[in-house]
C-alpha cells in the first residue's frame, strides 16, 4: 500500500488525517473515519475526512452516543457492512441526515482489538452500485485490515498509558526471520535455511510488521535494527 | 449448515449457543479430559466474554454437531495466555490478518461414516469451509489453530493439512495440543470441498437432494 508509515512521522491529528486521506485514495474509497475509546480514561479519539459541515452536525447532535458504527461494529471480529445494522431509530438518526451531507450509507466498519483491551473502529464509505461495492470489498479488505491496525496502534502508542508499554515483543523466530531478510535472503531461501515452509516465513514477517507498526518489510527491518532487535548486515 | 454467531447476533441464536457450550463440555471436559470449567453441562471460559465469533455446524434436526471459536490475534487471545505453553514461552504472533481458532470440535457420536453427510469428516470439513470463507471475506490471510492430534490427522486426510506449526506439542488432559498454521485461501477451500464433496453454499439452509441421501 502506497501510504504514509505512521511510525516515521510525528504523531499528530494532521498525520492521522493524511493517513486516512491516502488510504481512501489508494483503496478507492470516498470517506474514512477512525475512532477509539480508551478503556481506562473513557476518552474518545476520532479522526475523519468527512466534510466539516457533517462533522459539526455530528458533534452538535452528539451522534457518537447512538452511532451503530461505534456501538455495534465492535461486537464483531470481522468488518461489519452497514447493511447488517437494523434500520432502527438510532440508525435513521445518524445515516439519514448523513445522506443530506452527501455521505452514502454504503459503508463498513473494521473493528480493531489491541493487546490491552483497547478497541478501535475504522469506518469507510463508497458511493457506487451494490455490485461494485461487493467487488471492491473483496479486493481491499486485507489492506483495510492492515491499515486499521496500523492506525489504531499508532494512536494508542501516543496515548500515555499504552504508549509506555511500547511495541509487542517479537518472538525468537520473528527476529531470526527478520535477521535473514536483513542479510538479503528471499522468503523461499529463509524457509530452506530454517526448515520451515515459505508460508510460515510469510506469517512471521506479517506478524513482525504489525508488531513493529510497519507497513512494509523494509520498514520493519529498519525499525528492528533501530531498536537493537537484530543486527545490521 | 454453518451459522456464524457473534455478539452482534447472539440474541437471535441463544439456543444454538447453549447447545454449542454443551458440545464443548462433552468434547473438551469429557473426551479430551482438558482442565476446563463446566457449569450446568456447559463449557465456557473468559475468552467467551471477549466477543469472539463462533462457527457453528447445525445438522438437519437442528443439533449442534461441530463448532470453532475465532478471535483476532491483535487483541487478547488464548495463545497469549492459557495456551502460551504451546509456544515454548515465546510471544505469540500478532497480525491484523491472522485469526486464532480454538475450541474446534466435532460431535464424535455422529452416525455417519467416511465422507457421508453427518460423518465426523463431513462436519470437520463443513466447519473449516465456513471458517475460511468467513475469514476471506474479512480480509484474513492465515489462521493459527489450537488442535489435538486426532483433529490434526483428520485435517491431513481431508485436503486440509496445516502448512506449519508454531512451538511444540504439549500434553493437555488425555492428549496433546498443538498450534497449527493454515492459509485462509480459495485454494485450501477448493481442496477441502473436493475431498468432502461439499459443493453447496454452507451458509445456506437448503442442501441439494443428492447430498441429503
Amino acid at each position: 500500500m502506497n501510504i504514509i508509515d505512521l511510525g516515521t512521522v510525528p504523531s499528530s491529528s494532521e498525520n492521522y488525517l493524511t493517513f486516512i486521506e491516502q488510504m481512501c485514495d489508494t483503496l478507492e474509497l470516498d470517506f474514512g473515519s477512525y475512532a477509539s475509546l480508551n478503556p481506562v480514561t473513557g476518552a474518545v479519539h476520532g479522526y475523519a475526512n468527512y466534510p466539516n459541515a457533517w462533522k459539526s452536525h455530528y458533534i452538535k447532535k452528539s451522534l457518537h452516543r447512538i452511532d451503530p458504527a461505534l456501538h455495534k461494529a465492535g461486537l464483531s471480529i470481522a468488518p461489519v457492512d452497514w447493511q447488517r445494522f437494523e434500520r432502527d431509530q438510532k440508525f435513521k438518526s445518524v445515516f439519514f441526515p448523513a445522506e443530506d451531507f452527501g455521505i452514502t450509507s454504503q459503508g463498513l466498519t473494521v473493528p480493531i482489538r489491541g493487546p490491552y483491551g483497547d478497541r478501535g473502529l475504522l469506518s469507510v464509505t463508497r458511493s457506487c452500485s451494490t455490485e461494485e461495492w461487493e467487488k471492491l470489498k473483496r479486493h481491499i479488505m486485507g489492506n483495510l485490515q492492515t491499515a486499521a491496525v496500523h492506525l489504531h496502534d499508532s494512536v494508542m502508542r501516543t496515548n500515555g498509558l499504552i504508549g509506555a508499554l511500547g511495541y509487542s515483543a517479537l518472538s525468537s523466530r520473528e527476529k531470526e526471520v527478520l535477521q535473514w531478510v536483513a542479510a538479503g535472503k528471499l522468503q523461499q531461501e529463509i524457509g530452506d535455511i530454517l526448515a520451515i515452509s515459505h508460508r510460515t516465513v510469510e506469517i512471521h514477517l506479517r506478524s513482525s510488521r504489525d508488531k513493529l507498526g510497519a507497513l512494509t518489510t523494509v520498514q520493519a527491518v529498519g525499525r528492528a535494527i533501530g531498536m537493537g532487535l537484530i543486527h545490521p548486515s | 449448515m454453518i451459522v456464524i454467531v457473534d455478539s452482534l447476533n447472539a440474541h437471535e441464536h441463544s439456543d444454538l449457543l447453549i447447545k454449542m457450550h454443551q458440545l464443548r463440555a462433552q468434547v473438551f471436559s469429557g473426551r479430551l479430559g482438558w482442565d476446563v470449567k463446566v457449569i450446568d453441562g456447559m463449557e465456557r471460559d473468559e475468552f467467551d466474554e471477549l466477543d469472539p465469533a463462533h462457527v457453528v455446524s447445525v445438522d438437519d434436526e437442528g443439533r449442534v454437531v461441530g463448532c470453532m471459536r475465532l478471535l483476532q490475534t491483535t487483541g487478547p487471545h488464548m495463545l497469549t495466555d492459557v495456551f502460551s505453553c504451546l509456544l515454548d514461552g515465546e510471544p505469540p504472533l500478532r497480525s491484523a490478518r491472522v485469526w486464532e481458532a480454538t475450541r474446534f470440535c466435532v460431535d464424535t457420536n455422529l452416525p455417519g461414516r467416511g465422507i457421508a453427510r453427518n460423518s465426523i469428516s463431513y462436519v470437520t470439513s463443513e466447519v473449516m469451509i465456513g471458517a475460511f470463507e468467513y475469514g476471506i471475506a474479512a480480509g484474513i490471510s492465515d489462521a493459527v489453530a489450537v488442535i489435538d492430534p486426532v483433529m490434526n490427522r483428520v485435517m491431513k486426510r481431508s485436503g486440509n493439512a496445516p502448512y506449519g506449526y508454531l512451538g511444540s506439542p504439549h500434553a493437555m488432559g488425555k492428549v496433546t495440543a498443538l498450534a497449527a498454521l493454515m492459509d485462509c485461501s480459495d485454494e485450501r477451500i477448493a481442496r477441502i470441498r473436493e475431498f468432502s464433496g461439499i459443493h453447496h453454499d454452507v451458509f445456506n439452509v437448503s442442501v441439494p437432494e443428492v447430498i441429503r441421501k
